[in-house]
């Protein structure tokens, strides 16, 4: 019985593919060429960071040869990398302020997906286009003022403490709001069923209670996302930190590695060690939640 | 919406009204940190910048001095007018050409000759008037708008054209799709900073540099990369005529070091619009396929008709923020650059951070980087206009 079952489903899907084939006749020779266009692409993609990590473990002499791979690996330029102008202080900092920047973004970005999805209030979605707007500014006109902001240069905006420059909340601040983290997380709790809002109506809940118990456990997936992107834009900031940041205290590995690059010269095998060990983070990240990555941009 | 029922007595209506109010409060309270520090560090700066680009402002304020910061860049005034004319004129003809000469044959033609001189016009005033503002603005910052403009035109249209390809056969019956997807998303997450320098390293002067190497294996000469000022162009005619035309200025087109960010540009974003693409694909309904193919449609025709058309609003979608991204890049571009390469792969975002970062010409600085916010407005309701007609939207 089983096997007539199997024999007919096969025969359909037999007589699906001559059908196919009946049109072509060379869908083979194409798919040899497609998945030859994937390969071609996937050594593209690949080979500068196999290059990064050969060089990184090459001798110096060898960064100028043909090698493709050093002969004896050479471990050590990792903790030579890393001992190099407090790698291990940028390190951290880079941790703390993208811990903080994200916290503070989820926070942000949580509540305001949130109104703007269920709350009804006057100017809503005047406001909420005026977010969008600006997505379209260019970084280098908002950056000038924000530095004198950050500066306390601006006499009517005085900041609490004196000049935030050097300091954890001048890197981190401007960075605690999203729009894009507000616009995903807003698409996602637009479709939670009216329904569940009624009966948390009826038990007296209101909107701040309603999220935290209801909302969020069922949006796990949407906030992995946006923490994910946020994360990954908090890790990699560069232009900001570069500005707020003058002497070590709160510099970012991202900051580190270009003055790093900028003092090693022609070191190329220690400035390849310092790359990898700024990109790992990210790569385990990826790796470990590869689909929220892929399918969460795509909404 | 249980609190949206009609009211039944006065009495309910006032209760209604109360949570009305309370609800009107929860949704400001809600959105007051993040409106607070988008206007606090998105919207504010664009009135002080504007305010900051009238003055005279290096580190410290020295007074208001109106248009002169935009007088320096633009120089002449009827120059730039002349410039601006010019485009404007070519919108006109690309409008005309869409609305009017679509049929009949004889005033086609007649209509073509009008517009072919009409474009010759408008293009004429566009190069005097760019010549204008050469000679008396400040060259440097104006020179850094081709720059950007090549790198726009160079990366965008390609990165899109290849993630299509990947797209399309990544849809397909694809063994191990997770995987290639996976994969070419990877450039597009890792720290910029570091992948730059890895391309740095690659398209090095050196004769052992992998891109030399590369060259090599071709039986081509080795090249100097993010070294090189020249035009690609100029190199691969091995002078600066091709045929006998003369490829100089602005036709000459972007130096080989430019070409070699700009490949860094593609390789990055590759991955995200492929994966964008995919999405787009995924959303096609397959009884439109089904339907088609009934009607004795090919694979090409399908391609053509179908999945090109109603991926229309993706595609138009991904050039808008990949035109954008290109004329905001900053930090690759930064790291790649080098003095040798003379200035050619000073992009508008770079010539800006320099006036403001090196030369400490706050003013100046905003005054430039607020043109810059201007021709990416323009940008996008040109692209709005003239592609956003040719969307399909279902």
């Amino acid at each position: 019985m089983a096997n007539r079952a199997e024999s007919l489903t096969s025969g359909n899907v037999g007589a699906l593919s001559t059908q196919k084939q009946g049109r072509g006749g060379r869908i083979p020779w194409t798919m040899i060429i497609m998945y030859l266009i994937l390969l071609i692409g996937v050594v593209i993609a690949i080979l500068p960071f196999f290059w990064m990590v050969s060089a990184s473990l090459m001798t110096y002499g060898e960064t100028a040869t043909r090698q493709w791979w050093p002969s004896v690996p050479q471990w050590g330029n990792y903790a030579e990398a890393w001992r190099e102008a407090e790698f291990s202080k940028y390190f951290m900092n880079s941790v703390i302020i993208t811990a903080v920047t994200l916290t503070g973004q989820l926070i942000t970005s949580i509540l305001a997906g949130y109104a703007f999805a269920r709350i009804k209030f006057i100017g809503r979605d005047i406001i909420f286009a005026l977010l969008l707007s600006t997505m379209m500014i260019p970084a280098m006109v908002t950056m000038i003022p924000n530095f004198q902001l950050i500066a306390n240069k601006i006499s009517f905006i005085p900041l609490p403490g004196g000049s935030w420059l050097n300091t954890l909340q001048g890197i981190t601040v401007p960075y605690m709001v999203s729009v894009f983290s507000i616009f995903l997380l807003r698409q996602f709790f637009t479709q939670i069923p009216w329904e569940l809002w009624d009966a948390a109506r009826m038990d007296g809940a209101g909107h701040l209670r309603f999220l935290i118990r209801v909302v969020l456990p069922i949006s796990k997936a949407p906030i992995a996302t946006v923490a994910i992107f946020g994360f990954i834009s908090a890790w990699n900031d560069f232009l900001w930190p570069l500005l707020v940041t003058t002497t070590d205290t709160w510099r970012p590995l991202m900051v580190g590695l270009w003055t790093l690059q900028s003092e090693a010269g022609p070191e190329t095998q220690l400035i390849m060690a310092a790359s990898v060990i700024t990109i790992i983070p990210i790569l385990i990240l990826y790796f470990m939640t590869q689909k929220q990555f892929t399918e969460g941009i795509a909404t | 919406m249980a609190a949206a029922s009609p009211p039944a007595s006065p009495k309910r209506r006032k209760r209604i009204r109360w949570i009305d109010v309370q609800e009107q409060l929860t949704g400001y309270l809600f959105i007051a940190p993040a409106v607070l520090l988008v206007f606090m560090f998105g919207l504010f700066p664009i009135g002080y910048a504007f305010y900051m680009s009238l003055r005279r402002w290096r580190v410290v304020d020295r007074g208001y001095i109106g248009l002169a910061n935009y007088q320096k860049i633009v120089g002449d005034w009827v120059g730039l007018l002349m410039f601006v004319a010019g485009f404007i004129v070519w919108m006109l003809a690309y409008l005309v050409w869409n609305r009017a000469f679509k049929s009949e044959t004889l005033r086609g033609l007649i209509g073509k000759l009008i517009l072919a001189f009409v474009l010759m016009a408008g293009g004429a005033f566009i190069g005097l008037g760019w010549g204008r503002m050469m000679a008396t603005g400040d060259a440097k910052f104006l020179r850094s708008l081709p720059i950007t403009f090549y790198y726009a035109v160079g990366s965008v249209p390609i990165q899109l054209a290849i993630a299509l390809v990947l797209a399309f056969i990544l849809f397909q019956n694809i063994r191990g799709r997770e995987g290639f997807r996976m994969i070419f998303f990877l450039p597009y997450i890792t720290p910029v900073i570091a992948t730059a320098l890895v391309f740095r390293f690659i398209f090095s002067p050196r004769p052992t540099s992998l891109a030399n190497r590369f060259l090599e294996a071709f039986g081509m000469q080795a090249q100097k990369w993010l070294f090189e000022s020249k035009p690609v162009l100029q190199i691969l005619a091995g002078g600066d005529t091709i045929l006998g035309v003369p490829i100089q200025g602005f036709w000459a087109g972007p130096s080989l070091a430019l070409f070699s960010i700009t490949l860094f540009g593609i390789w990055t974003f590759i991955g995200y619009n492929t994966v964008i693409f995919l999405a787009g694909l995924g959303n096609i309904p397959d009884s439109l396929y089904e339907a088609a193919e009934i009607d004795g449609a090919n694979k090409a025709e399908l391609f053509r008709h179908i999945t090109l058309p109603l991926l229309s609003p993706v595609t138009f979608y991904l050039s808008l923020i990949g035109f954008i991204g290109t004329f905001k890049a900053f930090n690759h571009i930064f790291v790649m650059q080098e003095p040798s390469a003379q200035g050619t792969v000073e992009t508008a975002s770079i010539a800006i951070f320099n006036t403001f970062y090196k030369a400490s010409q706050f003013g100046y600085a905003t005054a430039q980087a607020m043109l810059l916010f201007g021709i990416i407005l323009a940008l996008t309701l040109v692209q709005n206009k003239i592609f956003g007609e040719r969307v399909f939207y279902g």
